[in-house]
């Protein structure tokens, strides 16, 4: 077996050599398209060949926001109440500290550092997920209600309905709930369209509605003990949900990447996405499974963090090339908007903190607005 | 450039399709010829557009078959589906910033796979794309910045990127002025002198005649005539489809139909 990677630095000029000799492209051998690397493998003699590309700007994004991700939460580690020097902190991670430092780093913020990582990266992948399959960037989670329906769920079992499910077993079937509601109101349309949108901001009013009324009705202490899931927060999360989550978030990332492919090409119209070979019904369904689940495991650990599946893959597709959709993109972007809201939320007005939720919209609802209100801003992936 | 396909053939048996409840075309019978150009024309409504989304299985018919070299559509996966048939709908759209090679490189999507993502394969076919709509010298920039004409024929370059024996194009000249016209026609003539069978619905009756080898006319979801345009042709058609008198003279050089004289029929209001 040989390996053969071929860079994209030989091909400045053109996106194969251009050549009147046909024959010529093929001895030169194969080259990858502008932008991009590819790797090659040949076995059995070079009969059979595989090859991945990588784009090249979306790789580099990547990088970069894992890099940026990485300072952010060293900052966000070092910085509370109490200020602990980066040295000390990286000791406490990595090798050993004074008992104190250890219980703040590891104990206090470390997982707390992880519940943002991990449910910043999984809005933003549903939110990724549902942008692209709707062709509209404000058809994320968030705002097409499945948050709330997954939310309402879980008060329901908080505050103690009779129902004993766990709490993320209950988000995921509001999610399940809300997008089915979703769906059926915004009839045959499919997932197209400001229909789609206006029936799930409905759908969303209401199972809003519900939270509040289940809050209303229970004694001032389980309310209390709600609180948290209605405005999202990142405080003391159970670490179970957080095992689920962790898990979830790895297979829908995996799931989602396979499923990449067929996301790019339904960027186009419908019937061109078809004529490549794409069985919509299929993609769409698996994509909706992924950005549902995606979307209830994370409201099961933090509460509805929307905006975070909004702005972190605008931020990811900024970044990234036309070319694909951004599925690490989105997950790195995710956390770090997480990471840094949730760190803003801490120290902003500490000791008090502001519910990261809180932060996320007050960041968000100024850019949700720039969104419908810029010049031009047909609102499409 | 001569990419040799092996002639596909393409027929519709008792074909019905249907928006809701209203049948738009009731059994429907259609054998396309391998290997040449085929014209649908009709006036608006008549239901070229749907049958095209019929052929191309874009719409699942409410009764009957649409035969793929004598498989079903219907029962081929899509991936094999976009192999053997590519087609171009109205009104294409691409993502922001797409350039015009990487809309080609779409095209090569049904050939590849998650270990299969640009093979030697791949880099021959969307150079020939490329080549074959004219278009090496704008490879690079984005879709965008494109003339109509340009653009069309990048998509249509896309489709020929699928490689497949057969293409079906809705009214790829609709939005276009003459010169742009003139230009995707050449590039339709080009491509089925390559053995590719095409198909496309055109609006526009005398570049039907002058360009395709096969002319199929519908009205009210019927054909109502079909076969070569010079045989085919004649003013009480027209009339019959548009409403139009004319008169039809044979070009003295290429021997296609020229229209001339053309007024609205007296019987139609």
């Amino acid at each position: 077996m040989s390996w053969i990677a071929v860079g994209g630095e030989k091909n400045k000029v053109g996106h194969v050599p251009i050549s009147e000799n046909l024959s010529d492209v093929q001895r030169s051998g194969v080259f990858a398209p502008p932008g991009h690397w590819r790797l090659g493998w040949y076995w059995a003699g070079r009969r059979r060949e595989a090859s991945i590309l990588i784009d090249r700007r979306a790789f580099l994004a990547n990088v970069g926001l894992g890099v940026a991700l990485i300072l952010t939460s060293l900052i966000y580690l070092c910085t509370g109440t109490v200020a602990i020097a980066p040295a000390s902190t990286l000791r406490a991670l990595f090798s050993e500290a004074e008992p104190t430092v250890a219980f703040v780093v590891n104990d206090l913020r470390l997982p707390r550092m992880l519940a943002a990582w991990l449910t910043g990266a999984a809005f933003a992948v549903a939110g990724c997920l549902m942008q692209t399959l709707a062709r509209n960037r404000l058809a994320t989670p968030g705002i097409i209600g499945i948050d709330n329906g997954a939310t309402a769920f879980a008060v329901a079992s908080v505050v103690g309905l009779g129902v004993s499910l766990a709490p993320p077993a209950m988000a995921l079937t509001g999610a399940a709930t809300a997008t089915a509601l979703t769906f059926g109101l915004a009839g045959g349309g499919g997932t197209r369209g400001y229909r789609f949108i206006v029936a799930g901001i409905g759908v969303g009013a209401v199972f809003g509605a519900a939270t509040q009324l289940l809050m209303a009705r229970v004694a001032i202490d389980v309310a209390n003990a709600a609180y948290p899931w209605t405005v999202g927060t990142l405080n003391a999360r159970p670490t179970g949900t957080m095992t689920v989550l962790a898990i979830g978030l790895g297979i829908g990332v995996v799931l989602s990447l396979r499923l990449s492919r067929a996301l790019s090409t339904m960027r186009f119209s419908e019937a061109i996405a078809q004529g490549l070979g794409i069985s919509l019904r299929r993609s769409r369904l698996q994509a909706l499974s992924l950005a549902v689940s995606l979307t209830a495991l994370a409201v099961a650990v933090a509460g509805p963090v929307g905006m975070v599946g909004l702005i972190g893959p605008e931020i990811a597709r900024h970044l990234s090339s036309p070319r694909g959709v951004p599925v690490i993109g989105s997950a790195l972007a995710g956390a770090l908007v997480m990471t840094v809201s949730d760190g803003v939320g801490r120290l902003l007005l500490s000791p008090i903190e502001l519910p990261v939720g809180i932060v996320t919209a007050i960041v968000g609802g100024p850019y949700l607005l720039w969104i419908l209100l810029r010049q031009g801003g047909s609102g499409n992936v | 450039m001569t990419t040799d396909f092996p002639a596909a053939t393409l027929e519709a048996h008792q074909l019905w399709l249907a928006y809701q409840r209203t049948s738009v075309i009731e059994g429907l019978d259609l054998v396309l010829p391998a290997g040449r150009v085929t014209a649908i024309v009709g006036p608006n409504g008549c239901g070229k557009s749907t049958l095209l989304a019929g052929l191309a299985r874009l719409h699942s018919p409410s009764g009957g078959c649409v035969l793929l070299d004598g498989d079903d559509i219907q029962r081929l996966p899509s991936r094999t589906l976009a192999r053997r048939l590519a087609l171009l709908p109205q009104q294409a759209q691409a993502p922001e910033g797409l350039t015009v090679a990487e809309l080609i490189r779409f095209g090569r999507q049904p050939h590849q796979g998650w270990l299969r993502q640009w093979s030697a394969d791949d880099q021959q076919v969307v150079h020939d794309a490329l080549r074959a709509a004219g278009l090496q010298a704008l490879a690079d920039r984005p879709l965008d910045t494109l003339s109509g004409g340009q653009r069309q024929r990048a998509w249509i370059a896309m489709t020929i990127a699928q490689q497949t024996s057969l293409l079906l194009l809705d009214e790829p000249t609709s939005a276009l002025d003459l010169g742009h016209q003139i230009e995707v026609f050449e590039l339709i003539r080009h491509l089925a002198d390559t053995g590719r069978s095409i198909v496309t619905v055109l609006h526009d009756l005398p570049s039907a005649c002058r360009y395709a080898d096969h002319l199929i006319a519908m009205l009210d979801g019927r054909i109502v005539a079909s076969g070569e345009p010079s045989t085919v042709v004649t003013p009480a058609l027209v009339r019959q489809l548009y409403g139009v008198e004319c008169r039809l003279l044979p070009d003295p050089d290429t021997g296609s139909l020229l229209f001339a004289d053309m007024r609205l029929a007296a019987d139609t209001e």
